[in-house]
């Protein structure tokens, strides 16, 4: 059992920094997520880990070994690659022997262990096919054998999902995460879904111009996002600018202090989500005008035009689909929000991502 | 019926079909005579082209190499494969082919890799320099050999003048010509072999990598394994067009009258030039010379199928 | 491969290009040159010499003729038959790509010597006409006209736009004229320069179909080589002078898309994993 642990780590090509003093500390057995936008580093910082890129500063170490002047071909891990990389000329047997064959294992070691993998990603049929005769995911769990195959310290992933269409993308994924705890294996996976990130994860760290913004559990995470970009990144979000006056927030009647650190008249962003709003007879309430209605299977999403601070404002609203018929567009209703669930940022840092 | 149309002249779809017909159209023979147009009459002239100045003279010299003033036989190519002077020249066209393609590939194949993985602007700077090399040839690069290599060239006298007494391959001997037709065919090899260069993806280097590998073991279990059929239908090229060659080895070879190395395509040229009645000879030196590039061919096409397999 | 062997390999490689064409350019411009390694003296009369010279001046011109000619007819006949293959009739591609096979494999001589016999016995008179040199150097020719045109039409996906002008109610003539043409031209251009350069040097196609009857300028190259007469530096003087301009024609090409302008390369590229073998 075995820990990554990040202190400091650096990445630049030439003006671009593309990891930003990184750390990271990875417990035994655990799956860590690096989640967040193409060009956040997160997949720099995977090829760090794995030795395929040198960093500039900073120490990469398992446990606590410092590994930055070890080649990759030394370094104790196993990678999936998003594009796989199987070797087109072995076949899936080939493929998967092929880690335990460079280093030197007897013959029967490495029917043996082959074998195990073929078995462990369900590969027995596919076995001597090349890669140009399976499917995409049977090449990802070949891929996935190929990695384990030496018994890795750590394991790591790229987008092992990416290049597949979206029903066997939740089956892969669950098996992944199967694979995973059953060799217990320390994990490092790169992901720009963030479904994906949450259902697979044990910790999730949000990366965002070469800086994890936030590293906590998927749960946390979702309700409670330290940053706006993790508010905006992670899950559907309102987005709706307001002002500060008086030392607080209003949305219709409901009314938040304002963070610590802000005068009057601050602009600021709140943070909430579609089905924290909810509808109310209340005359109280924020009146709103329904604009669209979108079918999404279970909820349906109201657009809901209304005016804000002298300004007009669009929130979305996400109620059972059996209920949303009585909402049809240009209907008046009212909504309210509970304080407690939005979250205040500048609104300098808005984030789209 | 070809009255009933309703087709206006300028279109040039064919099957004219009258709507509300219920039967299939009943088409006259002009009808049919314009469907066929419509589906290949822009493209006549070019098939014309091909039929008549491509596939007609290759026919006519199958055929013509098997008669003689009797008629039907196989007489030519019994005297020419059993004279001495005309074996030379196959045996030593195949020598050269396959001496330059060889040293092409051992030159050109790790050459093509390095550029390969260029930046974009320095591959470009390299092909351009490759493109204007390869197209250098002919009786310009046979003068080439003798203001460099010739008894007063410019690398002679360079040799010489540091005092080694250094004489250069004659440019009509084997080496001569080797030298001369690689100067064309590596560049020519480059050009052919770094496209696919490009079906080794980086990747596999950094995969292997991950699993331990060194370099050599790369290499030897994906690398060559995957280029090999690539770099092997780059060699067949090379050799196919090697043995045709002829204004290069014309110049090389002083004319080809006074010939110290027979070639193949050298004989025809100069049957043709000098002696009528042995024309049958070069007739079928010609046929022999088209079956080695056929063969040649047929094995690239093999070879590259192979290459590809892994890839669909 | 190391850095050092790498900066090895390409020096070396560097030198062997580029050494026959300084040779030939210093050449062109010495007095004599018999006993150094540079020439004694320099002088620019020999491109004086070749300027007034009338055997050069109609080789030239005969070349160029040729060149332009084989050029004008292989567009004529290459783009409409490419054109329709695309888009109407694919059973016409086979054809081409046998018939471009045969330029691509067999030997020149070979083609000029079956052209030259099927001449002689069904026309005889008209044996070792400048006609019959220009038809067959465009037969020659065209491949590399065929796989510019053919790569520009598959890359803009011809056959779709080409449904899209006829919804519209184009008619073929229109759609080839203000739709296809002026989306394949970087092709057509890259063809151009590939048929007008091979035209132009080519060898063997007119040394055997017509002989000294029409002298094109390698003919008289390689006249000039051979004989004694001392002829040799305006021979490098129109050596480096066609170089010249099919090394512009190629910047040219170079500079204004991407294609390499690479000679039977262009057509041959020894395939790549995304394209199955021709």
């Amino acid at each position: 059992m075995s820990s990554v642990s990040l202190r400091g780590v650096v990445k630049r090509y030439g003006s671009v920094t593309a990891l930003d003093t990184v750390d990271l500390d990875v417990a035994s057995g655990e799956l860590v997520a690096l989640l967040g936008p193409s060009g956040c580093g997160k997949t720099t910082l995977l090829r760090t880990v794995a030795g395929l890129e040198r960093h500039d500063a900073g120490r990469v170490a398992i446990d606590d070994e410092d590994l930055s002047s070890v080649p990759t071909r030394s370094r104790p891990i196993g990678m999936v690659f998003q594009s796989y990389a199987l070797f087109p000329n072995l076949t899936v047997r080939q493929n998967i022997a092929f880690p335990l064959e460079v280093r030197g294992r007897p013959a029967a070691e490495v029917r043996r262990r082959v074998d195990e993998m073929l078995d462990l990603c369900h590969l027995g049929i596919q076995a001597d096919r090349y890669p140009n005769q399976i499917s995409g995911g049977q090449a990802q769990r070949c891929a996935l054998g190929r990695a384990l195959a030496a018994s890795p310290k750590v394991l790591l992933l790229d987008e092992p999902l990416s290049a597949l269409d979206a029903l066997v993308r939740v089956r892969l994924r669950d098996e992944i995460r199967r694979v995973q705890q059953q060799v217990r294996i320390t994990t490092l996976y790169v992901t720009h879904d963030q479904a994906e990130a949450m259902a697979i994860a044990d910790r999730v760290a949000v990366m965002n111009h070469g800086r994890i913004e936030q590293l906590d559990h998927p749960a946390a995470i979702y309700d409670d996002p330290s940053t706006p970009f993790s508010a905006a990144f992670v899950g559907s979000r309102n987005a709706v600018p307001v002002v500060v006056r008086d030392g607080e927030v209003r949305i219709g009647p409901a009314r938040l202090p304002a963070p610590v650190g802000t005068a009057g008249t601050d602009r600021l962003v709140a943070y909430f989500r579609p089905e924290e709003v909810e509808l109310s007879d209340d005359p109280e309430d924020l009146p709103v005008r329904v604009e669209l209605v979108v079918f999404l299977g279970p909820v349906t999403r109201l657009h809901l035009d209304a005016e804000l601070d002298g300004g007009p404002v669009r929130f979305h609203l996400d109620l059972p689909s059996r209920q949303a018929a009585a909402h049809p567009v240009g209907s008046l209703r009212r909504i309210r929000i509970d304080p407690s669930l939005v979250r205040l940022f500048p609104a300098a840092t808005e984030v789209h991502p | 019926m070809a009255t009933h149309e309703t087709v206006t002249p300028d279109r040039m779809t064919p099957g004219p079909t009258r709507a509300g017909d219920l039967l299939p159209p009943a088409r006259s023979a002009f009808g049919r005579l314009r469907e066929i147009a419509g589906l290949w009459l822009p493209a006549l002239p070019l098939i014309l082209v091909i039929a008549l100045l491509l596939l007609a003279p290759a026919l006519s010299l199958v055929i013509g190499s098997f008669r003689d003033a009797s008629g039907f036989s196989i007489d030519p190519w019994i005297r020419v494969i059993t004279r001495r002077g005309d074996q030379a020249a196959i045996l030593t066209s195949l020598a050269l082919g396959a001496t330059v393609a060889t040293l092409c590939t051992l030159v050109g194949a790790p050459v093509a890799w390095v550029i390969s993985r260029m930046l974009p602007g320095r591959r470009a700077a390299w092909l351009a320099l490759f493109t204007v090399a390869g197209n250098f040839g002919g009786i310009g690069l046979g003068f080439a050999y003798y203001a460099i290599l010739g008894t007063v060239g410019m690398l002679t006298l360079a040799i010489q003048g540091v005092g080694i007494d250094w004489v250069p391959p004659r440019p009509s001997s084997f080496g001569g010509l080797v030298i001369g037709y690689l100067y064309t065919n590596v560049p020519l090899f480059v050009l052919l072999t770094i496209p696919s260069m490009g079906a080794l993806r980086d990747d596999w280097w950094e995969a292997a990598q991950v699993a331990s590998a060194t370099r050599a073991q790369f290499w030897r279990r994906v690398g060559l394994p995957v280029l090999a059929p690539f770099i092997a239908a780059g060699w067949l090229l090379i050799f196919t067009w090697s043995i045709g060659i002829y204004g290069l080895a014309y110049a090389l070879a002083g004319g080809g009258a006074a010939m110290t190395t027979p070639l193949i395509t050298l004989r025809i040229g100069d049957i043709l030039a000098t002696d009528f009645t042995e024309t049958w000879r070069a007739n079928v030196l010609s046929v022999i010379l088209m079956a080695i590039a056929i063969l040649s061919l047929l094995a690239y096409r093999v070879t590259l199928r192979r290459a590809v397999r892994w890839f669909r | 491969m190391s850095t050092a062997g790498r900066r090895i390999l390409l020096g070396a490689i560097v030198v062997y290009l580029i050494l026959p064409l300084v040779a030939v350019f210093l050449y062109s411009v010495a007095t004599v040159w018999q006993s150094r390694i540079l020439p004694d003296g320099y002088t620019l009369e020999h491109y004086v010499a070749v300027a007034v010279d009338p055997r050069v001046q109609g080789a030239v011109l005969r070349s160029l003729a040729l060149a332009v000619l084989v050029t004008l007819i292989d567009i004529a006949i290459v783009v409409p038959a490419v054109f329709w293959a695309r888009v109407r009739n694919p059973r016409i591609r086979p054809i081409i790509e046998v018939g471009a096979a045969i330029p691509f494999a067999l030997p020149w001589v070979v083609i000029a010597f079956g052209i030259d016999r099927l001449v002689g016995e069904w026309a005889p008179s008209w044996q070792t006409t400048f006609p019959v040199l220009v038809l067959a150097q465009s037969a020659i020719a065209f491949p590399f006209f065929y796989w510019a045109v053919d790569g520009a039409m598959a890359a803009t996906g011809i056959a779709r736009l080409t449904e899209a002008a006829e919804t519209c109610g184009a008619r073929p003539i229109q759609i080839l004229r203000r739709i296809v043409l002026p989306i394949i031209r970087t092709g057509v251009a890259t063809g151009t320069v590939l048929v007008f350069a091979v035209s132009f040097g080519e060898f063997a196609l007119a040394r055997i179909l017509v002989g000294s009857s029409y002298d094109t300028l390698p003919l008289w190259q390689a006249q000039a080589l051979l004989r004694t007469d001392d002829q040799l530096n305006e021979l490098a003087v129109t050596t480096v002078l066609s170089f010249l301009v099919l090394f512009a024609l190629a910047a040219w090409l170079v500079a204004r898309g991407r294609s390499s302008g690479a000679s039977l390369a262009a057509g041959a590229q020894v395939g790549t994993p995304t394209e199955a073998p021709r």
